[in-house]
């Protein structure tokens, strides 16, 4: 029977099954994936009853039912295509563009084809029987994308390769060194990221009406300076009487505000918070809300509220960022997929990120914000700016920000030289005529004027993302 | 065993490209309905429906225990309801334990899928992959089965223009169906020029995205006369799945399909299909499994398919009257769309397609990557 139903006024509802999962590999799997990505070795285990070598690895031979998770055996990179086809469609669950080659490879040391990707040749040059080896992904993803793909031997040591694209899968911007991307990066120069950091822990409504306070304000205002050019906020959440807070639900009920009143815009968290709080403060909160960008402090120094007219102390404080919490934060954003904008006071500082950086944790390109003016790190001079800048790594990339007066001469310098720039509420309530600024909005204003003047656009926010390598939305 | 199942009537709705328009309630409600007037059978507590079993999947209806969705539309409240997440076929087999333990005497059994309601019907045959080796390479149903095409087409002598026939041949059959989907006419060159979508197996080699229900009644011999004077009888079932992970299988030796066969030619006593079973109807998901299934089943040589497609083959068999999964039925439910047609064939009810003289014919169900799971059902003309 057919169904001859009346089609007018039929109303189809969009749904979407999108379920974030994780899924523990089994302590057999989980050895498996482990080897491969830490030491570019594939194990497979053995069964002493049948001598078969199953690869990927299980806990028990399915014929003798004997246990083997413990038989492991090396069984090598290089193998034999005993079977492939060419995926022509382009799909969401598929890790390549097509076309792309799926192949069933057998490992010199294994029984059982290994399915996996076969790459660095024409799909027409692919043939039953040829040599392959496997290609490492130069970044991990924990999964059996460590192995990148299996490509021709070429009786090289270990190969490794940055991920191929997918047509929907998310692209990997955490790579390391590679030309084409820095042509690409060369490209993007002449946009500038302009980041409004929307209130710092201590700027108070009393000081600036528009100091927003709860998830509503910010939202609105990181809105404003979106709309006036801004790819990036930063934001240190308050509660409703305007204390700085360490709370997760609050910090994520404010984070969670502004991307959903602007979903494209990057937030940035801090690392920071406010004063008094201790390191597990300053951390959990990022690990738990994994932004996709966090400020890392670089060194202890003063921090310190003072009247910069009379010298006068009112709020001595030391700011402690020690060697282990840079190292500890900075390694918990990386795991976490938060990319860490680090924080430099000075040429100390600086010196404190390269030292660390040589234990290999930090992604490339790194982002340093050179920040001005607080009382306990340096003010801004041009010529300590240019230090810096030259100082940092190659292809890493800066922005910068000053407190008060500081903050426009600071982001001019920076626009000029190349680099990238913040302003707000959080380091200045003023605008440059000494007017009190409407909000961080109206000095995002004044920092797309700048740019302009000097002949470079404001980033949007998924340029920002390309630009700074943050993995895309 | 001395006892047999019979199949007391069958119900479909015309296999449709998209349903947008109907709900999977309604599509199941014209079934049920056409069962209930066929056979009068009521949902009394001591001599109607106490169980009813039912074959949809979470992942295609989106949404978890997809059976809670329709148990009322099949009057499944208050009474057992059990859900073949699994090939359709299967629930014939389900059905048949049921009866033959005795636990029940009639079943209600409907099947539902809307294969047009996902975006992407690949993304959900992906989700069959495991999620730390497999799924993670793209893998899905289309290029699983398409390095086990290449891998025949190899041995069995199977080219090209064999798949074509086997296409032209299906929308052929097809159109004297009323109920299979209706395609577009094409020609072995349309078919022949068909874009690859994983080599070898090109667009047109592969069945369309199809919506689709069903329904059926079963019951014991002893009480059959209460629902209809002209019953199938379901003489034997057997069921075989072969290893998970690709690697570990051979991907010619139709191991599987071997396996269950030979399970259901033993309970159905059969000794030589090609002799005694009339019709074939298999589930052919894309062309190159028409004849590889066929060797599995015992009615074309090993390795000599294409030769058994240039002898007509598929003729001599009476193989896929129907049109065929690869004319478009739901995934899941190739196997119970098999099965009604054998159940009209033995009826003498198949029209056009009519083969004259059937008494046994054989229904066939596959799932997985590369035909890893298959079940095979003997159905015999009623008396």
């Amino acid at each position: 029977m057919s169904l001859e139903y009346d089609k007018k006024d039929c109303f189809i509802v969009d749904g979407k099954l999108a379920l974030p999962y994780t899924y523990f590999a089994g302590r057999v799997g989980s050895k498996f994936i482990t080897t491969i990505r830490d030491q570019k070795k594939i194990m497979g285990v053995k069964c002493n009853t049948c001598g078969k070598v199953f690869v990927p690895p299980r806990q028990t031979c399915e014929r003798c039912l004997e246990d083997i998770r413990n038989n492991w055996v090396d069984v090598g990179n290089t193998g034999e295509v005993v079977n492939f086809t060419v995926v022509r469609y382009n799909d969401g669950h598929l890790p390549r563009k097509a076309p792309y080659v799926l192949a069933l490879v057998k490992l010199d040391g294994a029984d059982t084809p290994f399915a996996h990707v076969l790459d660095g040749l024409k799909p027409e040059e692919v043939e039953i029987g040829m040599k392959v080896e496997a290609v490492f992904a130069n970044e991990t993803t924990s999964t059996i994308l460590d192995i990148d793909h299996f490509a021709p031997s070429r009786k090289k040591k270990v190969q490794v390769s940055d991920r191929a694209p997918a047509e929907k899968a998310p692209a990997a911007a955490k790579t390391k060194h590679q030309p084409e991307l820095d042509e690409r990066r060369k490209a993007m120069s002449k946009k500038v990221v302009i980041t409004a950091a929307l209130t710092g822990a201590a700027t108070m409504k009393t000081q600036n009406p528009a100091v927003p306070y709860t998830p509503q304000e910010f939202a609105e205002e990181a809105y404003k300076c979106y709309k006036a050019g801004a790819a990036m906020v930063h934001m240190h959440a308050r509660e409703d009487t305007g204390m700085a807070t360490h709370e997760h639900a609050r910090i994520k009920a404010t984070h969670d505000a502004i991307k959903d009143r602007c979903p494209e815009l990057i937030v940035n968290l801090s690392s920071a918070v406010g004063m008094g709080k201790t390191p597990e403060q300053r951390i959990s909160q990022i690990v738990h809300i994994k932004p996709e960008m966090a400020s890392l402090n670089t060194n202890t120094m003063n921090f310190s509220i003072v009247d910069r007219k009379t010298g006068k102390i009112f709020i001595d404080f030391v700011f402690e960022n020690t060697f282990t919490m840079l190292q500890d934060f900075g390694k918990a954003m990386e795991e976490n997929g938060v990319k860490p904008e680090i924080e430099v006071y000075d040429m100390g500082g600086l010196d404190n990120t390269l030292l660390v950086m040589k234990q290999g944790f930090f992604t490339d390109p790194m982002n340093f914000n050179f920040v001005w003016g607080v009382a306990g790190g340096q003010a801004f001079r041009p010529d300590a700016f240019l230090c810096l800048k030259n100082a940092i790594p190659a292809g890493a990339n800066f922005t910068t920000c000053g407190v008060g007066t500081d903050q426009f001469q600071a982001i001019t310098m920076s626009c000029l030289v190349g680099g990238h720039m913040r302003v707000g509420l959080e380091d200045n309530i003023r605008i440059p005529t000494g007017e009190m600024a409407k909000g961080s909005y109206e000095q995002v204003e004044w920092a797309v004027r700048i740019a302009e003047c000097q002949g470079r656009e404001p980033a949007t926010p998924d340029e920002a993302r390309e630009i700074m390598g943050l993995k895309k939305r | 065993m001395g006892k047999r199942v019979a199949i007391c009537a069958v119900a479909q709705i015309k296999n449709e490209g998209d349903l947008w328009y109907a709900r999977f309630q309604n599509m199941l409600k014209e079934c049920f309905e056409s069962i209930m007037g066929q056979t009068g059978v009521t949902f009394d507590m001591e001599k109607g429906i106490r169980n009813v079993i039912t074959c949809s999947d979470d992942v295609f209806d989106a949404r978890t225990i997809s059976d809670n969705g329709m148990t009322d539309v099949v009057g499944a409240h208050f009474r057992g309801e059990e859900k073949m997440a699994q090939e359709s076929i299967n629930g014939l087999g389900y059905a048949m334990a049921c009866i033959l333990s005795g636990h029940d005497d009639v079943i209600l059994y409907m099947g539902h899928c809307k294969e047009s309601q996902t975006e992407s019907r690949r993304m959900n045959m992906n989700l069959a992959f495991d999620p730390f080796y497999c799924r993670p390479l793209g893998m899905d149903f289309i290029n699983v089965n398409a390095m086990q095409a290449r891998a025949y087409m190899k041995k069995s002598g199977v080219r090209d223009e064999h798949l074509a026939k086997v296409v032209l041949r299906s929308r052929a059959n097809a159109k004297k169906n009323p109920f299979a989907r209706e395609n577009a006419a094409v020609s072995e060159k349309d078919v022949l020029n068909s874009p690859m979508l994983a080599d070898p197996i090109r667009e047109l080699h592969y069945y369309p995205v199809t919506d689709w229900a069903y329904g059926m009644l079963l019951c014991c011999e002893e009480r059959v006369k209460e629902f209809t004077d002209n019953p199938v009888w379901i003489s034997g079932y057997g069921s075989s799945i072969d290893s998970y992970f690709l690697g570990d299988r051979d991907l010619l030796s139709n191991f599987s399909l071997k396996n269950a066969a030979e399970r259901a030619y033993k309970m159905a006593g059969v000794k030589d299909p090609k002799k005694e079973i009339g019709v074939f109807e298999l589930c052919d998901h894309s062309a190159y499994q028409m004849p590889m299934w066929a060797e599995g089943l015992g009615i074309a040589d090993e390795g000599a398919g294409g030769k058994w497609i240039d002898g007509g083959g598929m003729e001599k068999f009476n193989v896929n009257t129907s049109g065929g999964m690869l004319n478009g039925n739901p995934l899941l439910l190739g196997g119970a769309a098999r099965a009604i047609e054998c159940f009209h064939q033995l009826s003498a009810e198949a029209g056009e397609r009519q083969v004259k003289g059937v008494k046994k014919a054989l229904a066939h169900g596959t799932y997985g990557a590369a035909g890893q799971h298959q079940a095979v059902v003997i159905m015999e003309k009623g008396r």
